[in-house]
């Protein structure tokens, strides 16, 4: 995963699919729902 | 990591394909009798194919579009670069046709890549479907 796409995640300006949004998590020992928020 | 996606993943995939398209234009150009011309657009090709062998691993930009760092995000926008260029072309294809017939031509060649452009988006949307 390249610097830009970890800068886009972070602005919340690219939503990463579910396999990597789940391996974020597992990389950071967190789970997916304490990393991404979903604004309704 | 697939076979298919150690090539895509290559530095050298791009650049490959560059010099390969650059060839094919040269020998278009020959058999035209325009070899001159040919080695000019063989040059530009070589030129983006160095571009972006030793361009990758200092642009990220460049590295994404290439493949050493084509992630999920730079294959989206790949696609969506690649879709607003073919809407944007099918667009023109419709409009140049469109003129032919209002000046009372037959519309060739634009008729012709209408259909194959038309062809291909239901041949997507099959394919798409069967894939879930």
């Amino acid at each position: 995963m390249s610097r830009q796409t970890i800068n886009s995640i972070e602005k919340e300006r690219y939503t990463p699919s579910l396999p990597l949004a789940i391996a974020l998590a597992r990389y950071f020992d967190r789970s997916v729902e304490e990393i991404f928020h979903v604004d309704h | 990591m697939s076979t298919t996606d150690r090539i895509f993943h290559s530095r050298w995939w791009l650049p490959a394909v560059s010099l390969v398209l650059g060839a094919i234009m040269l020998a278009a150009f020959a058999i035209g009798g325009n070899t001159s011309d040919g080695l000019q657009a063989f040059a530009v090709m070589a030129g983006v194919a160095a571009l972006f062998a030793f361009g990758a691993s200092r642009s990220e930009t460049l590295g994404g579009l290439g493949g050493p760092g084509r992630d999920e995000r730079w294959a989206m926008i790949d696609l969506r670069a690649s879709a607003l260029a073919g809407f944007v072309l099918i667009t023109v294809v419709i409009g140049a046709w469109l003129y032919e017939i209002a000046n009372g031509e037959d519309g060739s060649p634009y008729a012709q890549l209408g259909a194959i452009a038309g062809l291909a988006y239901i041949v997507g949307l099959v394919i798409g479907r069967a894939r879930g």
